[in-house]
């Protein structure tokens, strides 16, 4: 008798253990294709800001043979 | 392997670091002074508008940043691009694309994209240094002023002035390269010339000759309007990358587009047809293109009839040349030479283009006048989309031509006559006789025709053969001594042939003096242990100046970062060396120097315009060049002309001839000889150059005059005397008239302004001294006034010559290289005779071509360029993206000749030339040559004969990229005209290493 | 929405490498790096013809399609960037690129690589722009400046056009009707499909 209360303690941490690796709340679920890095401030800016987009445009009449 | 930015002092400091803290886009534009017109408008406008209005504010300094914008010009080619530089705290941290020069548009290739690399360069000349025992040892600037000094005076003393060879530069700006002329004459000596020597010399004497000026007629901008476009002997796509940009713009508006060369160049990639010429058959080539032009009758019989004098010379000559003697001696077939014949004759106006494949020849003089001769025939001469686009080399090798360091010439083509002394005494403001004193006296020499002359007016020795002037028995030169030191300023002198005998030479010489960025090929190529000093030189990113692109347009150059290092510039080194002389006060008379010891390049091109008559750099004064740099973007890119803006109607650059003075405000010449314009507008007539009848006939012009000319037919060059026969001399106003008086020595030099009673006693005088003064002689500008007030051309209304009878061969002549394969061809088409002395040297032709090396050396060898380096390369092999690029040396060798040696691709093998030189470099096997012809790029060296010279350069100094000088093998070969070297047509034999 | 492209125009290209020393002095990609090359085809044969080649800012990316740690993003332009914390040098995206755009700095024994690099369109990188660690890590970013990628902008012959793809499609066509020609817009079809 004396025995088996350790077994259960064993048993109920091994399993707290193993259910921790799998629970983890910090871990993010994997999607595949999607991004996983830092934003890019420019892609929202490229989105919003005409007057960049209208800078750009004016800047590529350097391209033209003129 | 990140870059570190080098500042003056050697601090460093990376690239990020120096971007400092981020920005957006706002402050950016605010910091680099792009929204200097006001935060209003800059709130308001988009960028691309408000760039154009920042040009008038690019040269100010940016209001509470210090990010600075700087407009450069490219040091690496001709054509003349610019690019913007942005500097912060003193770093050249970002290039921009210049797109508002009408030159290129913002294009660069990949030497031009790279420029940056020139304020990042860690394989620099540090501080002044000479060798001691094979040890670099640093010196103080006033060390080796001193000790260098010393010891050049030391030889003037014992040997004369023409002991000590200079070297000038076609990379210095006008100011610069103007002052190393001007140095030289004060120090005594006609022994200064520059690489222009080796690069266009033919084309200048032999265009010059021909109708006028040696110079681009047209410009790359113009080949927009060309109908066909001929290139022979240039690879524009390698040497000129940006040019190609206008060039496919005129093959994409209908431009057919030829090229002829011996190898399938990237140029040749893009052309509706290619021909494959046997190297050094130029001129059997283009007598057997005119041979199907006179056959058909596809001349232009008025425009001959009018402009062009001694075709019928020409025509005897090219009846020899049928299509199977064509062919024989050219390689090309009877029925691509047709067909390239009707394709020029129906597509005019067409230009022809060439290069060093033309010019680097020992007939060279012969070749260029020959593709003259065509253009002439066929009437494209004088025209929008014709002409002789001569594409030159370095960056300023037109203006370092036009104002420099030539060894035949004063500044300007003045000559070396007394009278051309005289006049630049006058403009130097010195004493003549002076002048002549600081020359040797004890003798006068062989002038090359076997009378004798005062040194001063025998031409000295030029780039070509300093190493002879070095190394021949000095009773054999045509002055008191050898040359005993060298001072060269800007020069590789691996771009030159002859190597192991140039090495020979270095060796024993008392001297080497090296002003440069970079220490050269010549600081390592001899076994020299002692007696040679490196002076850290500025690069022209360092400095003030103009620069003359190919079409002969002047730029201003601004300063982008300051001298690195302890390097000075070009001038202001020689200011030091004059002051050591004890001539800097009558030297730098009228030419201001700072607190730095830089002499004011405004001030320098002043002087320049105050000189050069002759070819009209007179009008473009500093400040109407800097107001074309702010307004650039105002001209048109295919005319070059300002529509609208402060630059209205001028064309871009003011390209000479910018007749008269600067308040005259002449537009610049576009198109030289464009008679359909007034000269007012940049028309232009062919010079009246060469007298105005040879052998009973006439050869001023006949019924041909430029537009609203008040004399409507041929006329001789302008002079007081003319004026005073056409009754126009009363228009010279008493402030001409008294400089004119002056120049003829009948008056004192006028001081301030005259009066009309100054000058009464000379409105009316008739004195052939005052009737001399000319053109080119009038510092007052006067006489050009007077001329072009009547719509006439100063330089008189001609025809252009065909035939050149002071030249040794009066029509030109095919004549088989020195060295050449096809030994069969001699007899018929031999060489010169040995000459005693050409430019003070003796020169050698039959003696040299009278063996046969033909078995031993089968290969014709022949060089030329890659497009990421520039001439002898020392300086684009240490910038490192460049370097990348290219990082052997090699020879291209057909399959045949490869596979007939034993020969893989890639493999190691030795090239050896017929006088000995050997090089050990890798084989590249391609069709791009043909059968029996290989070709080496020119621009490596570091190398000597199989072994790398690492170990002499200055510690760390050594370029990326190392290998053979091509022209340790090259040999032996001079163009009788000007001592061009032959560089493009001599013999090899390669086997594997 | 602008559609960021790139295109070289085959009979304007003269193999110059203005647009290789461009990024080089732009973006200080170091000596063995080369974001950008010129590719020869029939070199010093009759019809030699050079395209610079980098990468195409492909529109369904294949780089982005096979990397196992998803370290790819398109920008709305269509500028394919991506974040090299993230990246681990497996080198899979230089497999599925069909232009040999990806590059790796540093190559090791065992076959490890260095993080992949490659063209941004000079539009630097993930966080914020215009930074200096954007700068190490990306290059420039000339794109939030309101500049387009300096190889273009540089191009010796304006054989290499960047930007909106209408515009860059409008200066083609143009060339195209003048010169009579048939069209060779290289690498187009394969990078930005059939529109």
């Amino acid at each position: 008798m004396r025995s088996r209360i350790p077994h259960i303690l064993l048993l109920a941490v091994g399993v707290l253990l193993l259910t921790a690796c799998y629970e983890s709340s910090d871990v993010t679920r994997h999607e595949p294709g999607v991004y996983k890095g830092e934003a890019d401030p420019l892609a929202k800016k490229l989105e919003n800001d005409g007057e960049l987009r209208e800078q750009l445009n004016q800047r590529f009449d350097g391209q033209r043979d003129r | 392997m990140k870059l570190i930015r080098k500042q003056a002092q050697a601090t460093s400091s990376s690239d990020a670091a120096k971007r400092g803290s981020a920005f957006d886009r706002r402050t950016f534009l605010k910091r680099s002074g792009l929204t200097a017109s006001g935060a209003a408008v800059a709130g308001s406008i988009p960028l691309g508008m408000m760039r154009r209005r920042a040009h008038a504010q690019s040269d100010s300094a940016p209001a509470g940043g210090n990010v600075e914008v700087k407009r450069t010009v490219c040091s690496h080619c001709s054509v003349g691009c610019g690019a913007i530089a942005h500097v912060e705290n003193g770093v050249w941290v970002q290039q921009e694309p210049d797109f508002d020069s009408p030159l290129n548009m913002g294009a660069n290739c990949a030497k031009g994209a790279a420029l940056r690399y020139h304020g990042l360069s860690d394989k620099r000349v540090r501080y002044p240094m000479k060798l001691v025992d094979g040890q670099w040892k640093r010196l103080s600037w006033e060390q080796a002023v001193e000790e260098i000094g010393d010891q050049f005076l030391n030889i003037r003393e014992e040997s004369g002035p023409d002991s000590v060879w200079w070297c000038g530069s076609s990379k210095a700006n006008n100011e610069g390269s103007y002052l190393q002329r001007k140095f030289a004459a004060f120090w005594g000596t006609n022994n200064i010339d520059h690489q222009a020597r080796i690069c266009h010399s033919t084309t200048v004497a032999g265009v010059a000759n021909t109708w006028g000026y040696g110079a681009m007629t047209n410009s790359y901008n113009d080949m927009h309007n060309c109908k066909a476009m001929l290139f022979i002997g240039s690879n524009a796509a390698e040497a000129h990358p940006v040019a190609m940009h206008h060039i496919l713009r005129g093959k994409e508006n209908g431009a057919k587009m030829i090229v002829v060369d011996p190898r399938l160049t990237r140029t040749a990639a893009h052309a509706d047809q290619y021909m494959r010429l046997r190297p050094g058959s130029d001129v059997a080539f283009i007598w057997g293109l005119l041979w199907h032009i006179f056959e058909n009758g596809w001349e232009d019989a008025e425009y001959i009839s009018q402009r062009v004098y001694g075709l019928d010379k020409i025509r005897e000559e090219v009846a020899n040349w049928d299509p199977a003697t064509c062919e024989e001696v050219t390689g090309v077939p009877e029925e691509e030479m047709r067909q390239a014949a009707q394709t020029l004759a129906e597509n005019r106006p067409g230009t022809i283009v060439w290069c060093m494949g033309g010019t680097q020849h020992h007939i060279g003089n012969n070749n260029t006048r020959a593709y003259c001769v065509l253009q002439l025939a066929l009437g494209n001469i004088g025209k929008s989309g014709g002409g002789a686009n001569i594409f030159r080399g370095h960056d300023n090798v037109q203006g370092a031509t036009d104002v420099g360091p030539n060894c035949q010439t004063l500044p300007g083509y003045y000559g070396l006559s007394d009278g051309a002394w005289k006049h630049w005494a006058r403009v130097w403001d010195v004493d003549y006789d002076w002048l002549k004193a600081r020359f040797d006296s004890e003798g006068e020499y062989d002038s090359g025709d076997g009378t004798l002359a005062h040194p001063m007016n025998i031409p000295g020795i030029p780039v070509s053969r300093w190493i002879d002037g070095i190394l021949e028995d000095p009773e054999s030169l045509s002055q008191r001594n050898n040359i005993r030191a060298v001072f060269f300023q800007g020069h590789a002198v691996n771009s030159q042939t002859r190597g192991p005998e140039m090495k020979k030479a270095i060796e024993k010489l008392d001297l080497v003096v090296i002003s440069d960025p970079y220490p050269t090929h010549l600081a390592v190529m001899s076994e020299r242990k002692n007696g040679v000093y490196l002076l850290p030189t500025s690069t022209q990113f360092e400095q003030i100046g103009s620069v003359t692109a190919s079409n002969r347009s002047i730029q201003w150059r601004e300063k982008v970062i300051d001298p690195m290092y302890e390097s000075k510039p070009d001038a202001a080194i020689l200011h030091l060396f004059a002051r050591k002389f004890g001539f800097a006060d009558e030297m730098f008379k009228h030419i201001s120097v700072d607190d730095s010891g830089m002499p004011s390049p405004e001030d320098t091109l002043r002087e320049i315009n105050r000189g050069h008559w002759t070819i009209g750099y007179t009008g473009q004064s500093p400040e109407r060049l800097k107001l074309h740099a702010e307004n650039r973007h105002t001209f048109d890119t295919t005319t070059l002309v300002a529509r609208g803006g402060p630059c209205d109607g001028e064309t871009y650059g003011l390209p000479w001839p910018c007749w008269g003075t600067p308040e005259m405000k002449h537009p610049g010449t576009h198109v030289l000889y464009d008679n359909s314009k007034p000269v007012s507008e940049g028309g232009l007539t062919f010079r009246a150059r060469f007298g105005t009848e040879h052998e009973g006939n006439n050869i001023l012009a006949e019924g041909a005059y430029s537009k609203n000319s008040d004399i409507e037919d041929g006329y001789p060059e302008f002079s007081y005397g003319l004026l005073r026969r056409l009754g126009w001399h009363q228009e010279l106003s008493a402030d001409e008239l008294a400089t004119v008086a002056w120049v003829a020595g009948l008056r004192e030099k006028p001081t301030g302004s005259a009066s009309e009673q100054d000058v009464a006693e000379f409105r009316d005088l008739e004195s052939d001294a005052l009737d001399a003064v000319n053109w080119k002689t009038d510092l007052s500008g006067g006489i050009q006034r007077v001329a072009i007030a009547h719509e006439c051309a100063p330089f008189g209304n001609a025809k252009a010559r065909a035939i050149v009878w002071t030249f040794p061969d009066q029509v030109p002549l095919h004549r088989e290289p020195l060295y050449t394969a096809r030994y069969d061809l001699v007899s018929k088409y031999p060489t010169f005779e040995d000459r005693q002395s050409i430019w003070r040297v003796p020169t050698r032709y039959e003696s040299v071509q009278n063996t046969d090396h033909s078995g031993e050396y089968p290969l014709v060898f022949t060089s030329g360029r890659l497009v990421e380096y520039e001439g002898g390369g020392e300086e684009t092999r240490s910038i490192k993206w460049l370097a990348e690029l290219q990082q052997d040396m090699f020879v291209e060798i057909n399959p045949a000749d490869a596979n007939d040696r034993g020969i893989k691709d890639n493999q190691w093998v030795w090239l050896e030339g017929p006088e000995g030189g050997h090089i050990k470099i890798r084989a590249m096997i391609t069709d791009r040559v043909g059968r029996g012809v290989v070709w080496t790029p020119y621009h490596f060296g570091g190398w000597y004969q199989g072994k790398d010279l690492i170990d002499r350069y200055p510690n760390g100094s050594e370029p990326y990229v190392r290998g053979e000088a091509c022209n340790t093998a090259t040999t032996y070969g001079y163009d009788p005209v000007t001592l061009m070297q032959e560089t493009k047509s001599t013999l090899c034999q390669i086997k594997a290493a | 929405m602008a559609r960021m492209k790139f295109l070289c125009d085959a009979d304007r290209c003269i193999e110059c490498n203005g647009c290789v020393t461009a990024c080089k002095n732009a973006n200080e990609v170091p000596w063995g790096v080369n974001r950008r090359r010129v590719v020869t085809l029939n070199d010093g044969l009759p019809g030699e013809k050079s395209i610079s080649v980098a990468c195409m800012h492909c529109t369904d990316a294949p780089c982005a399609a096979v990397c196992p740690v998803d370290c790819f993003y398109t920008t709305d332009d269509g500028i394919v960037l991506h974040d090299k914390d993230l990246c681990i040098g497996c080198g899979y995206c230089f497999y599925a690129c069909p232009f040999g755009a990806p590059q790796f700095p540093k190559t090791e024994a065992f076959g490890v690589r260095g993080k992949m690099d490659k063209c941004t369109f000079c539009a630097g990188g993930p966080g914020e722009d215009g930074t200096e660690e954007e700068f190490e890590k990306y290059g420039a970013n000339r794109i939030a400046d309101g500049k387009l990628p300096a190889c273009a902008e540089m191009c010796a012959t304006k054989a290499l056009l960047a930007g909106d793809g209408d515009m860059v499609a409008d200066i083609y066509r143009e060339r195209v009707m003048r010169r009579g020609g048939r069209p060779q817009t290289w690498g187009w079809s394969k990078a930005y499909g059939e529109g």
